[in-house]
């Protein structure tokens, strides 16, 4: 689960132009979205994107994303569950 | 001094003409179904299509088959042609009273991506990349409807594109800058647009239900209409007696909670119009389906409204969504309705969505003295026209005439000065910038802080190309990644408004914010209209910009045409007041 968590944590930063950050400042249990790393809606789309990509997971709603991307520990718990490549 | 309509054109999904489309909108039939003449893979989404190929567009417009013409010109010229030939009044002698005003955005997208390998391939192709910038299909338009000579101006502010060209067509009129006014919009589906908005998760897959509380998203339409307007005081069909642009400023894609934009909008309409909420019995609503806007909508709509609730519908259940066609789209729709003194019911509403005004059920007769259009676009760029049967009040000047000086100006043509914007963005606002917003950004903001501005009262954008370098990125990754696993960070940043709208978000300005893309000539409206602004007291503040950024592309089809390459970056901002 570690290594899966430093996966996702590098694929975020490169997919969400966050180039200041590096994966050891973002906190595996801090929200994604608002307080925390401060991710918005435009994010959770590419997120949503990056799932289907890397880890051939399909979400059809954002809704339905929302529990999942609430921090990086429940998006590696759901990856690890359901991923198909 | 009146503003009256005396020619209509209209082609879209629910006619070819205006006899066609007045039938289906009375017998309230939609026009989206199954893809039929759009290359795509996502062909379970449902689209409003013209009923015409490109081929049987040409035969209609006499243009040889063999012509690669972009939709939207096919399109646009065909409801040209059409509201002329409708016009009680006979275009001038002198050319250069007439202008064409157009709203576009996706411009010539369809040839350049149906040929996007050959394109990139070798330069045997580049000439079909005349028309890829909107402003070249306006003047192709314009040529093509035998109205050479006249002015030409496109306006690009995404989906509130054609509402916005009626209103500046009006405002010319009234400063005696023109005395016939073609003006509407035209937009053709394309692969890139359709899959811009898929990437954004806000497309039905079923036919689109707006206000309905079962709705899922919009349906993407195509289409053009356009009207003849004159100063007139026996128009045809209607007056054009208020309208108002304002920004939602909230966010590039999505519309705030109270709809703040649509609400100052519609309240500058009525005002100029000199009405009353309670004079309006029915408003078009931009509507598009989604949950976000609908509901936004709303709530602007009970702000305006309060207890003197008007008849609302909303019509792409019909026509789908035509994008940056669809306020000149709607408008024609509004003046058949006043005609005829029907106030449309669409279709889709089964279930009331409590969040959401109530909507027509039924076709209704009634009585329309004046209707209240609504379009809207990305980056909050909100738009509302009255139309009236009846000429409007007499407009009294109250304010001096104001001269106009530059208080600030400021250059970016070096993409190493770039880095500078974080004197005033931080990094995770400016993150997904690329560098033609980057570059405006920065520009804008060093005008407004040497001219001590917090927030002007507008912001003018003028843009040759627009957002190439994100536009080119996600045509590249469509074309040769495939149309699927598209993320929404590049076309987000696709309109020509973005950067008007980017701008304004930052500041959070909700004043009148217009784009004007007209290749060489972008600058030389957009000073126009902020000086306009400004002369008559409309505006003291007004910060214009214009912006363009040269891609490897556009600089080959230059050079194969003798035209000199566009620098790399180029953005130049001004701040302008009243002296």
């Amino acid at each position: 689960m570690e290594e899966l968590i430093l996966e996702l944590k590098e694929r975020i930063i490169d997919v969400l132009n966050l180039e200041e950050l590096t994966p050891e400042d973002i906190d595996a249990e801090a929200p994604l979205f608002g307080e925390g790393l401060g991710l918005d809606s435009i994010d959770a789309l590419e997120l949503i994107v990056l799932m289907e990509k890397y880890y051939g997971i399909r979400l059809a709603t954002a809704s339905e994303a929302k529990p999942i991307f609430r921090n990086l520990a429940t998006m590696a718990a759901y990856i690890a569950e359901h991923r198909t490549k | 001094m009146n503003i009256g309509i005396n020619g209509i054109g209209i082609v879209s999904a629910i006619g070819n003409d205006a006899a066609q489309v007045h039938r289906s909108l009375v017998e309230r039939r939609s026009g989206i179904g199954s893809m039929q003449y759009l290359r795509s893979v996502h062909k379970d989404l449902p689209v409003g299509e013209v009923k015409l190929s490109d081929n049987q567009l040409k035969d209609m417009l006499g243009i040889p088959q063999d012509t690669v013409v972009c939709r939207t010109v096919l399109l646009g010229t065909l409801a040209i042609r059409q509201a002329l030939a409708d016009a009680s009044v006979p275009v001038p002698q002198d050319a250069g009273r007439v202008c064409l005003v157009c709203g576009t955005t996706v411009g010539g997208m369809d040839v350049t991506e149906s040929h996007y390998e050959e394109l990139m391939s070798g330069d045997g192709s580049l000439h079909l990349m005349k028309t890829h910038d909107c402003g070249a299909c306006s003047e192709q338009m314009a040529e093509l409807a035998g109205l050479e000579g006249a002015q030409v101006c496109t306006v690009s502010t995404a989906c509130s594109s054609a509402l916005n060209a009626i209103s500046l067509g009006a405002r010319m009129l009234e400063n005696g800058e023109a005395d016939y006014v073609i003006a509407g919009g035209s937009e053709a589906l394309s692969q890139f647009h359709l899959n811009g908005f898929n990437t954004l998760m806000i497309l039905d897959h079923e036919r689109c239900r707006p206000f309905d509380a079962t709705r899922a998203g919009l349906s993407l339409g195509e289409g053009a209409a356009f009207l003849v307007m004159t100063r007139s005081d026996s128009a045809r069909y209607a007056y054009v007696t208020g309208w108002g642009n304002r920004c939602d400023a909230y966010h590039q894609t999505a519309t705030s909670d109270d709809g703040l934009g649509a609400r100052l909008c519609m309240q500058d309409a009525l005002d100029m119009a000199g009405l009353k909420p309670s004079d309006i019995p029915y408003v078009n609503a931009h509507a598009t389906g989604t949950p976000n806007n609908d509901r936004s909508e709303s709530q602007a709509i009970y702000g305006v409204f309060a207890d003197a609730m008007p008849l609302v519908s909303g019509t792409k259940s019909l026509t789908g969504h035509t994008t940056s066609a669809s306020g000149a789209i709607e408008a024609v729709l509004c003046l058949m309705a006043m005609k005829d003194g029907l106030a449309p019911a669409a279709m889709g509403v089964d279930t009331r969505d409590e969040a959401c005004v109530p909507v027509l059920a039924e076709n209704t007769d009634v009585e329309l003295r004046h209707v209240l259009c609504n379009s809207f676009g990305f980056g909050g760029n909100d738009s509302a026209m009255v139309l009236s049967a009846e000429p409007g009040p007499k407009k009294v000047t109250s304010v001096p005439e104001q001269g106009v000086r530059v208080v600030a100006e400021s250059i970016v043509s070096d993409v190493a000065e770039l880095s500078q914007l974080r004197e005033f963005v931080p990094p995770m606002e400016s993150r997904r910038m690329g560098r033609l917003l980057k570059a405006a950004m920065l520009t804008s903001m060093r005008v407004l802080k040497e001219g001590d501005t917090e927030c002007p009262d507008a912001i003018i954008t003028a843009t040759a190309y627009g957002m190439m370098e994100t536009s080119m990125k996600f045509l590249d990754d469509m074309c040769r990644g495939g149309e699927q696993l598209l993320g929404p960070t590049l076309f987000m940043q696709s309109t020509h408004n973005t950067i008007g709208s980017s701008v304004a978000i930052r500041l959070g300005c909700h004043g009148y914010n217009t784009t004007y893309t007209q290749g060489a000539r972008s600058m030389e409206w957009a000073l126009r209209d902020a000086r306009d602004l400004i002369r008559t007291g409309k505006a003291r503040t007004v910060l214009v910009g214009c912006h363009d950024e040269g891609v490897d592309l556009v600089n080959r089809y230059r050079a194969s045409v003798g035209l000199p390459p566009m620098p790399e970056i180029y953005s130049h901002s001004i701040l302008l007041k009243a002296e």
